[in-house]
């Protein structure tokens, strides 16, 4: 049985009008602006992690691990203005993470489960920011801002900044299996099962990463068709559909402490 | 309240929880591309993968097919057995279900052993980096397979726990399990 509180019935109807009013009211009245705004805030910061990286720095695709040092030393230089701006921006909005994960946090305090879920996955993915995001910046930067260092500890920079980005993912792996033991074993029906197995699908790519510690060239290097062109389209995948499960939850969000219900159009078609 | 079982069956297209079927779907995409980078890099050095796949035993690979597919066919009984509310033959069903994917790891991490005796490590060369990479990530799969079997057991042995659909969606996972490994049989160790 549900336990809904539901708010006061003058509040919980956005009234009709020209459009700023009713922005007005969402922003006043709608009980669901914190998560609404948690997941804006969550879109916002992936669109631009991705051009950061991509675009601004040009640190991903990764660059060849077997390069030597003259090359890594010219592959700094050539991104002088870039990784200072794009991972400016990044050390900026690192921070907005705790948004996402506290929203995905919320999905499990929502469900049947324990709250030692919710609370396991916050950590970890606090924790994994620093590997899976910050030391790659940080290296990176330091040795764009640095062109002047020997060579050799450059060429270490470039090594430590990959391989902590793509060797530690481990964190993910258990986040992602957290997150799925809680979607399988809810009662509440906050997401569909198959987005569990999904999670366990991303978590596998997680395994698949590991070896880039052992080689340097091929398809499992950090560069390589499978440890991370594959790894990444899989991972598009599952980021483009948990923000989308994330969206579907926060519609359907009764603040109950039952099932969630349906969306109002799917509970029509069903009748 | 006839009716609505039988719509409920009508309803019901697949073995287990149609969600089980996503993720089949997406690891077999997962695996058609390994697939598709291994004959890839073994179009561009026959030579080398034919000198590797040659170091392999057949019969190991045989045997683990055989041992797999036993496997796929006592998690099988067990579904059949658990339709016809007969527990204690779907119990040992799934027991020995367990025992032949144990036997199966055995095999394998003696497999590998043998293989790193002979000089055959994980980057000796491409073939074997492709040998240990498929066969450990199905290894991976496996381990998980018993987390799976393990759910099947729990099912099984309380009545008051019994879910037909999880037995089943434990099954389809195993058979999945099985389904790779053929493939990755026949790609490392038949294909030439």
């Amino acid at each position: 049985m549900s336990t809904v509180m539901t708010p006061p019935e003058s509040a919980a109807a956005p009234p009709s009008g020209p459009v700023h009013r009713r922005i007005a009211w969402h922003l006043r009245h709608n009980p669901k602006r914190e998560l609404w705004l948690a997941w804006w805030v969550m879109v916002a910061f992936y669109n631009l992690f991705f051009p950061m990286f991509f675009v601004v720095a040009q640190v991903q695709p990764p660059p060849q691990p077997t390069w030597d040092l003259a090359t890594q030393v010219h592959w700094f230089d050539e991104r002088h203005l870039g990784m200072p701006i794009g991972f400016g921006i990044i050390f900026a909005i690192a921070g907005m993470t705790a948004m996402n994960n506290a929203l995905i946090a919320y999905s499990m305090r929502r469900m049947s489960v324990s709250p030692a879920f919710g609370y396991s996955y916050l950590l970890i993915y606090s924790l994994s920011a620093i590997p899976g995001l910050l030391l790659l910046c940080i290296a990176l930067v330091v040795g764009t801002l640095r062109p002047e260092r020997n060579p050799e500890t450059i060429g270490w920079l470039y090594d430590f900044a990959f391989l902590s980005f793509d060797g530690t993912m481990g964190v993910f792996l258990i986040g992602s299996l957290i997150w799925m033991v809680a979607i399988l074993i809810d009662k509440n029906r906050v997401f569909p099962k198959w987005f569990g197995y999904l999670n366990l699908c991303n978590a596998l790519t997680e395994v698949v990463v590991a070896p880039c510690w052992i080689f340097q060239r091929g398809v499992l290097a950090w560069n390589g068709q499978i440890a991370w062109w594959l790894d990444m389209v899989v991972f598009g995948v599952y980021q483009v559909t948990f923000i989308v499960m994330l969206f579907q939850m926060i519609r359907r969000e009764d603040f109950g402490s039952g099932p969630l219900p349906d969306l109002p159009r799917k509970r029509a078609n069903a009748s | 309240m006839t009716e609505l079982t039988d719509k409920n069956k009508r309803t019901r297209f697949v073995p287990g929880q149609p969600d089980m079927w996503a993720f089949v779907l997406f690891e077999t995409l997962v695996f058609t591309a390994y697939f598709g980078f291994y004959l890839f890099y073994r179009a561009k050095s026959p030579e080398l993968f034919l000198h590797g796949q040659a170091q392999l035993d057949l019969r190991i690979g045989v045997l683990n097919t055989l041992v797999l597919l036993l496997s796929s066919w006592s998690v099988a009984r067990c579904v059949q057995s658990a339709r016809v509310g007969a527990y204690r033959a779907a119990l040992r069903d799934g027991y020995l279900t367990a025992f032949l994917g144990l036997a199966f790891m055995v095999s394998k991490v003696l497999e590998w052993a043998r293989q790193i005796r002979m000089g055959n490590g994980f980057g000796s060369s491409d073939f074997f980096t492709y040998y240990f990479f498929l066969t450990g990530i199905h290894f991976v799969h496996l381990v998980i397979g018993f987390v799976v079997l393990g759910v099947l057991v729990y099912q099984l042995r309380s009545a008051a726990r019994r879910s037909q659909e999880l037995v089943e969606t434990c099954a389809t996972y195993w058979h999945t399990v099985d389904f790779l490994w053929v493939l990755i049989f026949a790609l490392l160790y038949v294909v030439r």
